[in-house]
């Protein structure tokens, strides 16, 4: 499996997701759910992977697995997946802000 | 996005099964007796490409088989319970040195699969850095 880059609306955020269809500038602006549902696809992927991370802990600390590598790498990618949320979260509200503070 | 992390996860693990057959091989040297019968056999691994046997992408690497090896030197010593008649012990044939190079090389195959998920994170890392 080969990923590429597509310069337009490359992937989902999290995983080699469908991603967001390229935007045509023929085509009638739609209302944003696309957007919407990234965003809530990404924070679902986050979510399954503190999930993750929270049962393989778990399973160490209870003694049902003793593979430390699986355990830590479950956590790293927790790890990365939520701050990449933070700063996707961060830039958007830098974003707003910016909007918000505009004289009209 | 976690790919390289979850291959590298794989020889983690593989090569930890790798230094677990090793430490096997090792304390068996001198057993001569087992449940199956005979002498302790010496067992290596297989590692096989794919995350497990019905992978087929071929991504990452697991433990096919754990091969048993009926191999086994001899050793004059008389008194032993399991001698034969001329005296003489069939013991497994492993050879401590070689198991010590095997334990090496899985040891720097583990450190090398640890730089690589190293080196993964940080690029994932550095990617965020983009965006501020």
């Amino acid at each position: 499996m080969v990923e590429q880059y597509n310069p337009i609306g490359a992937g989902g955020l999290m995983g080699p997701g469908k991603g967001l269809s390229p935007v045509q500038t023929t085509q009638k602006i739609d209302d944003g759910s696309d957007f919407k549902s990234l965003l809530m696809k990404s924070i679902n992927e986050v979510n399954r992977l503190q999930n993750e991370a929270d049962q393989a802990t778990v399973n160490l600390a209870t003694g049902k697995t003793d593979n430390i590598a699986e355990v830590f790498t479950a956590i790293n990618k927790a790890d990365i997946a939520f701050r990449t949320l933070m700063e996707i979260r961060n830039k958007l509200m830098s974003a707003y802000e910016e909007v918000n503070q505009m004289r009209v | 996005m976690f790919n390289s992390m979850d291959i590298s996860t794989s020889g983690l693990v593989a090569q930890r099964i790798r230094m677990n057959t090793c430490a096997m091989n090792l304390a068996n040297v001198d057993t001569t007796r087992t449940p199956e019968g005979g002498p302790y056999q010496r067992r290596s691994v297989v590692f096989q490409a794919g995350m497990d046997a019905r992978d087929k992408t071929a991504q990452g690497v697991h433990i096919a088989d754990i091969e048993k090896q009926p191999i086994f030197r001899k050793e004059y010593d008389p008194s032993h319970p399991h001698a034969d008649k001329d005296g003489y012990v069939k013991l497994p044939g492993i050879d401590i040195f070689t198991e010590q190079l095997n334990m090496m090389e899985a040891q720097r195959a583990y450190e090398a699969n640890i730089t690589a998920i190293e080196v993964s994170k940080a690029m994932l890392n550095s990617s965020l850095r983009l965006l501020v």
